[in-house]
């Protein structure tokens, strides 16, 4: 079990390429430390709800409905309550998403910089096309907003890791950086 | 509760001098000079102001933008102007905006006739889009087992979101996703369940809501509408009964600071849609060598008169029925000796609205339980056996739980009521009576409120009400003068009980008036 | 240094002297470079002395509107009767703004300083650090600060034996712009929909968690353990007297060293364009520059002489904003730009007033069809007015701030408008 500070527990990578799913949040030691120590850091039981939100897709990879239940039961709230603020924020996947999520930044800094080229190369070199989950489950490429790195454009993120200065032909040194080593699976 | 007595503040609105007390908002300060600023987010029964529709927004002396009015505080001096340039463009805006998405399908929506949507789109006399772009199509669904969300017509005030949320407690009801893609929705797989939600409905200014039940059932310019009292349990809610082509189609609550604000339960909208059912007593029926016949009111009424019998019997009254029939229903049995009389009371959950406690489904499932006690009957849990020979009365209660041999071998079995069951069949004389829905008279509820409803429906038939029916019987009796108007109905029973002693018919106003029940022990109590 | 390219205008030294320096993120090290010295003097003073020496100092809050700092710490009680709270606001979200992140990434020590000394400034017990959900690399090092300031006694119970106890919690979003917006950031840090709420009342009277609250961007906080240390009139041997102090400069699109520049306040925007940036790139002209970050009015090349002051750009009919200029050249399709920058903002709507959730979709979908070559004349006109409809009329400014750039495109680019219309009525 990873060791986390109460200070920072609320604020941990959740796109992750590796997970370590459960059926039930908070039924192991790891989901209740969790829980506990971002309960500590909030006057209130729902200042916790972002951070559980986090946590689910850390360890589903995405957001289920059985993940929102569970949180909302932890946290004394209504399950369409939960749902009402996932649904606000885009972070979370609401629905399974590849092993890298693959987020292209098109905003204003990156369109001028071809953002769009760079977006469809990665749609062609992972053989999907826009939001979907590739065939080997390994990609989901989508546009995205402004990812806050805008004179380094094109800024691809993909999970936690960010790439900067993406060109369209770079896009498979980005790649194939994913998998560094690692054995097919 | 009286408040305090607050200082009061002056200020302009529309060049009309307002004096209100300090705190009230611009938007109620203007309802008192009789100015209506338009608005949607704001509901003056769910106690968030969200400020978000930006409909209300006025034009304030002295600040550089609109503010909406109906957060906006009233200041002394203030200069209100609802209808500056400004604040009407702002307005015309809003409602160009609300219309971008919009389908227009006012020809197939329940709300057209009562949309203020509409209403404010005919006000600012937009015919023609300058939106060129293809809408955006969500579609309808359900979000409870009688309510549909039709999306596209949502303007997403929010106010079901928050009467569910700020009113009934249970927050069941979000707004998913965000922006131009915000909805309304539920939690997938958990439908509304909540004994309050139909209110949503009737909060919606739109079309976006609609009841089930209602659902393409009339235009709301072809309904006739009726201010009534709610039957369904003791709490007596004030309700809206709209009417076409002589049946229930809508119900929506009516506003009773007293009683039950902008709200109602969904109980009692249920019990109302069901009086559409059934098949009616429409004529008197006299018995006849051992059958029923059916004859005309005078020659029921004189049969009946000459064998009503004198001495004891067993009599049951309805709590169903108003005030002024049990009074006459009392006024009767004294005249021919039964001293007692009881009534049945269905019984079921309690439901209370969390946002406003004096409104809750009650356990007493009756709307005249308190009348009934106060005209002296008294709760049964059933009905006695019939002894052979016995004298049967029985006013509204329709038996229908009853065996069919029920009283069969009474010396006499008089029954007046509105269903023919299969127990009531056995009357030597069934006196066709009408339903609260088509008649006018009064209700008095759990906590002693005495409330009017008024005649929703034409009576099928030549049923009556019962009071005017027992007052004809009692005047060939030779006991007083044939009664004919409710007023005069209440008036008579005024007299009858000291509980309603001195209440005038013209006293009653809409949030009712309470009536003494000391001498009368409250069902709910026991 | 600027970072990632040296420069040779002359700088301020507050904030980005450490970056590029990874040592200087372990605690050992930024000790050795002075760090934690305010928080050290801030324990020993009154809220009130270190409220007044930012006021004196002129900084202004970094995340666009330029609010006095000190001005907006005195709104809190003076007297308390509960918890207050301070929010550090990192939910960096404006396109063109990248320079919170850079703060995060190499000087977290500073910002962790800076906030505690805010903390003490409003009488707050606890801070949060509401970093935008995608800087998962920065939060992590900016983590790694806040655990070893908490294990050596810098944050926590008793902080550096003064008695004095304060929290600080890192809290992410997970992607929402409008959560960067003061109210709304307290809607997402309370666990809900970061949606902005109608003032009042103010984040001072009743914040988050319903309690007294003040908000600062994470660049205004950086900036405040230097003065402390150095005072008010140290602070203001930069910049203008409106405009004191340094200020870190984002500047992307088509320049040929785009990156954090941390230049005092005043500098000739177009020396920032120019001579710090290199222009644009492959010998092009620069078509305009959209200066304080999207939300802000487009100059064009020809008005780039204006110095780079809160003051200074207002005049010139633009904004300072986040200082994070987006140069586009002479090859850039305005039209495109504009809805490529009006798609952000419909996406980023809340969708709570009207307004603002039909207007901004609907002016994306205008530019669209003219850029696709579908458009009319008279949607220049339908334009035009929804710059009036979406301004000043909603709860916040995220409407605005589609305004600014659109209008200013309609008013200075015209002819790129009706090319692409080609006359049709």
């Amino acid at each position: 079990m990873k060791k986390v500070h109460p200070a920072v527990v609320g604020a941990q990578p959740f796109q992750l390429a590796e997970h370590r799913p459960v059926e039930r949040l908070f039924e192991d030691a790891e989901g209740r430390d969790r829980l506990e120590k971002s309960l500590s850091r909030y006057p209130e039981k729902k200042g916790a709800l972002l951070p559980m939100l986090a946590y689910a897709q850390e360890r589903n990879g995405w957001l289920s409905p059985e993940a929102m239940e569970e949180i909302a039961e932890a946290l004394d709230l209504t399950p369409a309550y939960v749902r009402s603020v996932a649904t606000f924020y885009t972070m979370y996947a609401k629905r399974p998403v590849g092993r890298y999520w693959i987020q292209v930044c098109t905003c204003i800094s990156c369109h001028v910089n071809r953002g769009e080229e760079v977006f469809e190369s990665f749609l062609e070199h992972t053989g999907t096309r826009a939001g979907e989950v590739s065939e080997d489950g390994r990609y989901t490429v989508i546009e995205a907003e402004c990812l806050g790195a805008c004179g380094f454009a094109t800024v691809v993120q993909v999970n936690d890791r960010y790439f900067e200065n993406v060109t369209p032909e770079t896009v498979p040194e980005v790649l194939a950086q994913l998998e560094p080593g690692e054995p097919e699976a | 509760m009286s408040e305090p007595a607050s200082e009061t503040i002056r200020l302009t609105i529309d060049g009309v001098e307002v004096a209100v007390p300090k705190g009230t908002t611009v938007l109620k300060a203007a309802e008192t000079a009789g100015i209506v600023v338009p608005h949607y987010c704001y509901h003056p029964g769910i106690p968030t102001r969200p400020a978000q529709c930006r409909m209300c927004l006025v034009e304030i002396e002295g600040q550089p933008k609109l503010q909406p009015s109906c957060v906006m505080t009233a200041g002394d001096g203030m200069n209100v102007v609802t209808q500056s340039e400004a604040a009407r463009e702002a307005r015309r805006s809003v409602i160009e905006f609300l219309l971008l998405n919009h389908p227009v399908d006012c020809p197939i929506c329940d709300a057209a006739g009562q949309c203020m949507l509409q209403d404010y789109a005919y006000e600012t006399g937009q015919l023609e889009s300058r939106f060129q772009e293809a809408k955006l199509v969500l579609g309808r669904d359900r979000i409870a087992d009688d309510i549909l969300y039709f999306a596209d017509r949502c303007i997403l005030c929010t106010r079901c979101v928050r009467f569910m949320r700020d009113v009934a407690g249970d927050e069941a009801l979000i707004v998913a996703q965000r922006g131009h893609k915000a909805y309304i929705d539920t939690f997938p797989g958990k439908d509304l369940d909540n004994e309050f939600r139909g209110n949503i409905v009737d909060v919606c200014p739109v079309g976006a809501l609609v009841h089930e039940d209602f659902l393409f059932k009339a235009r709301a310019w072809d309904m006739d509408s009726a201010p009534g009292v709610c039957p369904g349990c003791s709490n007596g809610c004030n309700i809206e009964i709209g009417a076409k082509e002589n049946q229930v189609v809508r119900i929506k609550p009516r506003y009773n600071a007293e009683v039950n604000s902008y709200w109602m339960c969904d109980y009692g909208r249920k019990h109302l849609v069901m009086a559409n059912r059934g098949a009616r007593i429409d004529l008197p029926l006299i018995r006849r060598n051992g059958e029923l016949e059916a004859v005309h009111w005078g020659e029921a009424l004189t049969w009946l008169s000459e064998r009503m019998p004198e001495g004891d019997g067993v009599a049951v009254v309805s709590p169903f029925e108003s005030t002024e029939s049990i009074a006459a229903f009392r006024a009767l049995l004294a005249r021919i000796g039964i001293s007692g009389g009881g009534y049945r009371l269905a019984r079921g959950d309690e439901a209370q609205l969390a946002g406003f406690p004096k409104l809750k489904l009650r356990a007493e499932r009756a709307p005249n339980a308190t009348a009934a006690e106060l005209f002296g009957f008294r709760e049964v849990e059933s009905l006695p056996s019939i002894a052979a020979g016995a004298t049967v009365i029985v006013a509204g209660d329709r038996l229908d739980d009853l065996p069919a041999d029920f009283a069969g071998d009474a010396g006499f079995f008089a029954y007046l009521g509105s269903h023919l069951s299969e127990a009531a069949r056995n009357a030597d004389v069934i006196l066709p009576i009408t339903t609260f829905l088509e008649m006018e008279g009064t209700f008095i509820n759990h906590e002693g409120r005495l409330q009017r409803f008024r005649q929703a429906l034409v009576p099928p038939g030549v049923a009556r009400p019962a009071w005017m029916v027992i007052r004809r019987l009692l005047s060939l009796l030779g006991d007083g003068a044939d009664v004919l108007e409710a007023e005069a109905a209440f008036e008579r029973a005024a007299t009858e009980t000291p509980g309603l002693a001195g209440i005038a018919w013209s006293a009653i106003g809409p949030k009712g008036v309470l009536v003494r029940t000391d001498g009368a022990a409250a069902p709910s109590a026991r | 240094m600027g970072f990632p390219h040296d420069h040779d205008l002359e700088i301020g030294t507050i904030l980005s002297r450490h970056f590029g320096d990874p040592k200087a993120r372990e605690l050992d090290t930024w000790l050795t470079y002075g760090g934690y010295e305010g928080l050290k003097q801030a324990v020993e003073m009154d809220p009130g002395e270190i409220t007044t020496i930012v006021k004196d100092s002129g900084l202004r809050g970094r995340g666009g509107a330029g609010f006095p700092t000190g001005l907006k710490w005195s709104f809190m009680p003076q007297e308390k009767s509960g918890p207050h709270y301070l929010c550090c606001n990192a939910d960096e979200s404006e396109p063109g703004a990248f320079k919170d992140r850079e703060i995060l990434r190499w000087v977290p020590h500073l910002l962790i300083e800076g906030c505690l000394i805010a903390a003490r400034a409003i009488r707050a017990e606890h801070a949060y650090i509401y970093v935008r959900g995608e800087y998962f690399p920065f939060t992590s090092i900016l983590n790694d600060a806040v655990v070893e300031a908490y294990e050596a006694g810098y944050i926590g119970r008793d902080i550096l034996g003064s008695g004095w106890d304060c929290d600080l919690t890192v809290h992410i979003g997970a992607g929402a712009y409008i959560a960067g917006e003061e109210t709304g950031l307290m809607s997402s840090l309370t666990g809900g929909r970061a949606e902005p709420k109608i003032k009042p009342p103010f984040p001072a009277q009743s914040g988050v968690f319903g309690k007294p609250t003040t908000v600062n961007n994470v660049e205004t906080l950086a900036a405040v353990p230097m003065i402390l240390i150095n005072g008010a009139d140290w602070y203001r041997q930069w910049g203008t007297e409106k405009s004191p102090g340094t200020k870190l400069w984002c500047c992307s699109g088509h320049l040929v060293r785009p990156g954090n520049y941390e230049l005092e306040l005043g500098v000739p925007l177009k020396d920032v364009i120019y001579d710090v940036c290199g222009g644009a790139p492959d010998g092009k002209k620069i078509k305009a520059v959209i200066p304080g970050g999207s939300s802000t009015a487009m100059l064009t090349a020809d008005e780039l002489d204006v110095p780079s002051t809160y003051e200074g750009l207002q005049e010139a009919g633009s904004s300072l904003g986040t200082a994070s200029p987006i140069v586009l050249n002479e090859d850039t399709n305005i039209v495109r730009a504009m809805r490529r920058i009006a798609d952000f903002y419909a996406h980023e709507s809340c969708g709570q007033c009207v307004q603002c959730r039909e207007g901004t979709s609907w002016v994306a979908k205008i530019l669209k069809r003219i850029e696709d070559g579908d458009g009319r004349l008279s949607d220049l006109d339908t334009l035009y007015d929804l710059c009036e409809q979406l301004t000043g009329r909603t709860i916040c400014v995220l409407a605005d701030s589609v305004v600014f750039p659109l209008r200013s495109s309609l008013d200075k680019f015209r002819d790129e408008y009706e090319a692409l219309i080609g006359g049709r009525a």
